[in-house]
């Protein structure tokens, strides 16, 4: 209570100095006239002080730091110095965007607010983010009939050419193919509904509407060629002779072709080179892993046909892979982009783990070729079994493949994420007098430049003398500031050396100097993504 | 010590009046006579010297004389007014539109006063404030315009940029 009193009696003189300069009250107003740092500037280190100096004296009323993730610092070490506000900088100011944002008030009671923008090293950028809106539970399913849908075609569609096709003595593993293309049909149809209800974001998979959302995306394509690879492959199960044969091969086209039907790859540019690349990269999968479970399984049962279909199938793998891991590369180079994706993203990331696994895979498939295969088509026992066993490892590397493969359909490729970064945010300002198109490059926080284009309400173009934009966030604590912009050869007014140092809405006013007396002030809010 | 500052600035904030930019300095003006209007321009732009006044002088405003002043040359730019207007018996329908000041050199640390008369005509609405906008030009690029006028529920405190305004009044006495 004591020290309450103290508090307040110190109060006092301050209080009568208040009314004292309210007396002497000038007519006039407070501007800020320099700065240290200057506005938009990015200084090599974190200075140790701030100043701001305003046309007259001034009192603080609110100063405060705004870093590059949004938190704000009270600044209350400062002093004054005639017009000098010299601020003591709070201590561990890291590198990225910073906003000294300042509100005063000046001689004549009126509060005067700004901003002050500057970064330290470089101007703050954010990293690239794609919404991911779809709960745990639908990843999840999305994820496990993806991976039910590869066993599916790879497994089931590539278990069946290869044992009609690729090796036709074989008699093991027609179950085995056979739960494949009732896993992979099972997962297929389970996958429309997780797909309609990521893509609707809302429902539940009781919901018809959910369902013919997921066929409605390009989704469904693939699931309809996926259905008929999956029926015509159990029917060839069933065929023999030349019948069998033409129908494999159908379902060997059909499990290359349903994964190009849609996915991130397929989308990609050039499409010439993108969709051929997954189909080839697809059907080399197929013919390869197709082959694996039955030969295993002959060779551990010592199948009389076993020895002649490894023979067959040690002949042909070769192309196979060289084509499979050829359109792999290409399909990589594309999606990536750069590669310092390879660490920087989440795609990058599960490329890099289904390379390792690859790595063993092959390392594992280098031993079988050139240790083991001779020696089993001889006839060695020990060789055969370590064979089989070996080619039971590889399956089991190849399920965490597909597994792997089947985390993409949650990571944009970097070559999605860089075009999603340099998307605009856009904001049309409408006022009785005029309109402005503004246009901010890229949408996000960071460096960016700002277009507007000025019409008047009648949708012709605007004459203006000068244009300025105003930036705030009242959110972030942000006080207004300015940047000028410049009249372009096309009409429209730009500012190219713009930094928003947060993600968030923030409130933008365009200053349209319309003739020498007459100003119009357009505000809207634009969304700056993080 | 610091937070006291801050609270003493808010007390500035709170109980002192908001005073304009530039403003002329009576507050009142009776229509239907002539009213001497006195510019007061306390600072340049941003600390850099003033070296152009120029005043629109508001529809309703005849008969526009503005006095020179020494170290500035005056431009009186003329145009056709709105309607035509009674002075006194006389129609006048054309007349002077803007006053411009210049050549002059008003440091930022400076204060000047600029002085025009003009005939309120008695067209203007009484209880109406009229609005004289004013740019003051420092340098080849650098300007500070008071040139806004408040929109209908808005008054000049609201506004960064105000014009400064006079309050029309009922005329009293005779002429």
């Amino acid at each position: 209570m004591i020290r309450r009193l103290v508090h307040l009696a110190r109060l006092v003189p301050l209080v009568l100095l208040a009314l004292t300069m309210q007396v002497a009250a000038a007519s006039a107003h407070a501007s800020l006239t320099g700065s240290e740092p200057a506005d938009g500037t990015v200084v090599a280190a974190a200075p140790e002080a701030y100043s701001l100096t305003f046309s007259e004296p001034v009192s603080p009323l609110s100063l405060r730091l705004v870093g590059p993730n949004g938190g704000a610092v009270e600044l209350d070490r400062f002093d004054l110095v005639d017009r000098t506000l010299r601020i003591a900088a709070p201590a561990g100011i890291g590198r990225g965007t910073h906003v000294l944002s300042w509100r005063v008030v000046s001689e004549d009671g009126h509060p005067v607010g700004g901003a002050l923008v500057f970064s330290i090293g470089a101007p703050s950028e954010g990293v690239p983010q794609v919404a991911d809106g779809s709960d745990r539970g639908v990843q999840a399913g999305l994820w496990l009939c993806k991976i039910a849908l590869f066993l599916g075609l790879f497994a089931g569609c590539g278990g069946v050419f290869a044992r009609r096709v690729l090796m036709p003595g074989i008699v093991s593993g027609r179950g085995f193919v056979a739960a494949m293309l009732l896993l992979g049909a099972a997962g297929t149809v389970l996958s429309i509904g997780f797909q309609g209800r990521d893509a609707l974001g809302a429902g539940h998979l009781g919901d018809i509407a959910v369902w013919s959302a997921g066929l409605a995306t390009s989704y469904g394509r693939t699931v309809a060629a996926a259905l008929v690879a999956f029926a015509l492959a159990g029917t060839a199960l069933r065929l023999t002779g030349r019948a069998a044969t033409a129908a494999a091969s159908a379902v060997l086209l059909l499990a290359g072709l349903a994964p190009a039907l849609s996915g991130h790859a397929s989308a990609a540019a050039p499409q010439v080179l993108m969709r051929p690349a997954v189909f080839l990269h697809a059907a080399g999968i197929a013919v390869w892993i197709g082959a694996l479970v039955p030969l295993g399984l002959a060779l551990s049962r010592g199948e009389a046909g076993a020895a002649a279909a490894l023979r067959r199938f040690s002949r042909a793998i070769a192309p196979m892979v060289a084509v499979l891991v050829l359109a792999g590369i290409a399909l990589a180079v594309v999606q990536v982009g750069q590669p310092g994706a390879l660490l920087d993203t989440a795609y990058g990331q599960v490329f890099l783990v289904k390379l390792a696994l690859l790595a063993v895979l092959f390392l594992l498939a280098a031993m079988n070729r050139w240790g083991l295969t001779a020696k089993a088509e001889a006839g060695d026992p020990a060789a055969t079994r370590r064979l089989a066993r070996s080619i039971a490892a590889e399956s089991l590397i190849v399920l965490l493949v597909f597994g792997a493969a089947a985390t993409w359909r949650f990571t944009p490729p970097p070559r999605v994420l860089t075009a999603a970064a340099a998307v605009p945010a856009t904001v049309h300002i409408h006022s009785d007098k005029a309109m402005a198109e503004i246009v901010v490059t890229p949408g996000r926080a960071g460096p960016v430049s700002v277009t507007a284009t000025l019409l008047t309400h009648a949708f012709e173009p605007m004459e203006a003398k000068g244009v300025s934009f105003v930036f705030s966030n009242p959110a972030a604590g942000i006080e207004p500031f300015k940047r000028q912009a410049e009249r372009q050869a096309d009409g429209t007014w730009r500012s190219g050396d713009v930094v928003l140092p947060l993600a968030g809405e923030w409130s933008l006013r365009v200053d349209v100097l319309v003739s020498d007396f007459e100003i119009l002030r357009l505000t809207g809010t634009l969304a700056v993504r993080p | 010590m610091n937070k006291l500052i801050l609270a003493a600035g808010a007390l500035i904030l709170a109980a002192a009046p908001a005073f304009a930019h530039v403003t002329l300095d009576k507050g009142e003006a009776p229509v239907g006579s002539t009213y001497k209007a006195v510019f007061r321009v306390p600072h340049g732009c941003e600390g850099l010297a003033t070296n152009v006044v120029r005043v629109r002088i508001p529809e309703g405003v005849i008969a526009v004389k503005p006095m020179p002043k020494p170290g500035w040359t005056l431009e009186k730019i003329k145009g056709k007014y709105a309607k035509t207007y009674d002075y006194h018996g006389t129609p006048t329908g054309e007349g002077m539109q803007e006053i411009v000041w210049k050549g002059g050199n008003l440091g930022d640390d400076e204060y000047d006063e600029f002085i025009l008369r003009g005939y309120i005509t008695p067209d203007l609405a009484v209880g109406s404030t009229l609005y004289f906008p004013v740019v003051q030009e420092c340098g080849a690029d650098k300007a500070e315009r008071w040139i806004e006028i408040p929109a209908e529920g808005q008054t000049s405190d609201d506004l960064e940029l105000p014009a400064p305004g006079v309050k029309l009044i009922e005329k009293t006495g005779g002429h």
